[in-house]
Formats: structure tokens, C-alpha cells, sequence
């Protein structure tokens, strides 16, 4: 949906997508070292900017840009839907960010930040395919200990696969940021230096 | 301190971070582990620095994704 969530990190942000992003999603999304695990889409900009119409519309559907602060060049994708406001509850995914990036855990420690702290939910959960095993042991590696396998629960590309989901709730969020937030520094620390 | 040393040391780092053996020395890869993911990927690059007592750059960052790459970066900041 349209929205005016952003926030900045230590030396990341997210900010709301818009049309003028089209072309970076499709560059993400067709690059054949990050679409193995997604979902089959359009190569097409013209057929992102009429998603983008729908998404624009759908309540609950939170899509951001991540980006370098310092130069504002983006550096992949990330979403938070499905939020339900009875359950205060909500999925992120939609993870997308271009090789050699170091955007990875900063950008996942902000999209917790504007769930919980932003939008005040209760509960967040990311399912990824079970064969993308890096991903899975990233969020194994934040400390996320409640997961749970989805047996045949997604197809892509007419293949069913298992998905992992993880879920964080509002506690375990206040055990685990902490920690993301202390590596997240560190990365600034590196990126200064180039 | 000399190429095995250091290749040693780049060793009992990556077992303690990933909490896993390592089977084949310098020839070990990120691909190699499943364990070896972004985020452990910024665990060992500082312990690294830390145990060196070197800086890398952004790009070694992320280009440094096997020991006979860290063994290298490292000696040349020696």
C-alpha cells in the first residue's frame, strides 16, 4: 500500500518503494543468482508498474527500498505484509539484495524495528523455501529459536517445496536486537573504511 | 607470522563461529558450509580483524569467502 514508513539505520535505510523503482525490482528479481527461490515473475517494467498499482491499493502491504545512506544508492528489497491489526501479526519477505551487498542483517534489523517499534506488532514471521539453506541459517543465526517446517507449502516454478518459518514476537525481539544492532555497527565500521 | 599460522588460526576462528569442523583447510569455501551465512559472515570477518589485528575493506567484505582468501588478504596487511 502507499505508505510513509522509513527509517534509518547505522548505514542503511528503508523507505518507501514507488514507480520510479520498477526497474530495480526487475534487475533483482531476473538476476538468475537471487531468483532461484522467488517466486516466477515479469522481466517486464511495465508489467512491475501495474503490480505496483495493485500493491499501492492493498491495506496491511508494507514494500521498502533499502539504501546506502551516505550515497542513497539502493541496495535490494524488502517487504512486511499480510499485517493483520486484530492479530498484530504480519510477514516479512519479498528479501532481495544484490550481490556483494552487506545489507543483509542491517536491513532485516530495520524491517523488525518498524514492525514492532513503528506498527507495534506482537508477532512477525518469514518463511523461506527449505532448500535456500543460507537464508534459513541466517534467521537461525539471529537467534530466532521458534520455527517451525510448512510441508509442501509453497510451488515454485510448478515444483512444491517445504518452507521454514521463523517467528519472532515482541519479546524475543527485545533478546535478539541487541545483538543485530551491535553487528550492524560493526558493518558501518567496515564500509567507512572503503 | 607465517602463511600456516595464520591459516591456523583463520581455521579455529571459522570452527568456533560455525560451530562445525573444517575438513579441508585452505580449500574450505562459503559454499562449503550452510552455517556460513550473512550474518556469521559479519561475526567472522570481525573476529578476524580482531584476532589479526587487521581492518578489511568493504569489498574484502564481501569477497573474502574462503580460508585461502582470508589467508592471503591477511598476510598482505602483514
Amino acid at each position: 500500500m502507499k505508505h510513509s514508513l522509513s527509517l534509518d539505520g547505522h548505514a542503511f535505510r528503508l523507505r518507501p518503494i514507488c514507480d520510479d523503482d520498477a526497474d530495480l525490482v526487475v534487475k533483482l528479481r531476473s538476476n538468475p543468482e537471487l531468483n532461484r527461490y522467488l517466486h516466477a515473475s515479469s522481466n517486464r517494467v511495465e508489467d512491475q508498474l501495474d503490480w505496483f498499482k495493485s500493491y499501492y491499493t492493498r491495506a496491511g502491504d508494507y514494500y521498502f527500498v533499502i539504501e546506502r545512506r551516505q550515497d542513497n544508492n539502493p541496495e535490494g528489497v524488502i517487504s512486511l505484509y499480510d499485517v493483520d491489526e486484530q492479530r498484530r501479526a504480519g510477514e516479512w519477505g519479498r528479501w532481495i539484495i544484490r550481490p556483494g551487498s552487506l545489507a543483509a542483517l542491517e536491513s532485516a534489523w530495520l524491517m523488525y524495528r518498524i514492525a514492532f517499534e513503528q506498527l507495534g506488532l506482537k508477532t512477525v514471521y518469514c518463511r523461506t523455501i527449505a532448500c535456500n539453506r543460507k537464508t534459513v541459517s541466517f534467521h537461525d543465526s539471529c537467534g530466532i529459536s521458534s520455527r517451525r517446517v510448512l510441508k509442501q507449502h509453497a510451488e515454485i516454478r510448478g515444483e512444491k517445496m517445504d518452507v521454514v518459518e521463523h517467528e519472532v514476537d515482541d519479546i524475543t525481539w527485545k533478546r535478539i536486537a541487541p545483538r543485530l544492532e551491535t553487528l550492524a555497527k560493526l558493518t558501518v565500521r567496515s564500509l567507512a573504511r572503503a | 607470522m607465517d602463511e600456516r599460522r595464520i591459516q591456523e588460526n583463520v581455521i579455529k576462528v571459522l570452527q568456533i563461529i560455525l560451530q562445525e569442523e573444517i575438513p579441508n583447510g585452505p580449500g574450505f569455501t562459503r559454499r562449503d558450509s550452510e552455517a556460513w551465512d550473512s550474518l556469521k559472515h559479519i561475526e567472522i570477518m570481525f573476529a578476524l580483524e580482531d584476532e589479526f589485528a587487521v581492518e578489511f575493506t568493504e569489498i574484502e567484505l564481501a569477497e573474502l569467502d574462503s580460508v585461502a582468501k582470508i589467508v592471503v588478504a591477511v598476510q598482505a596487511k602483514q
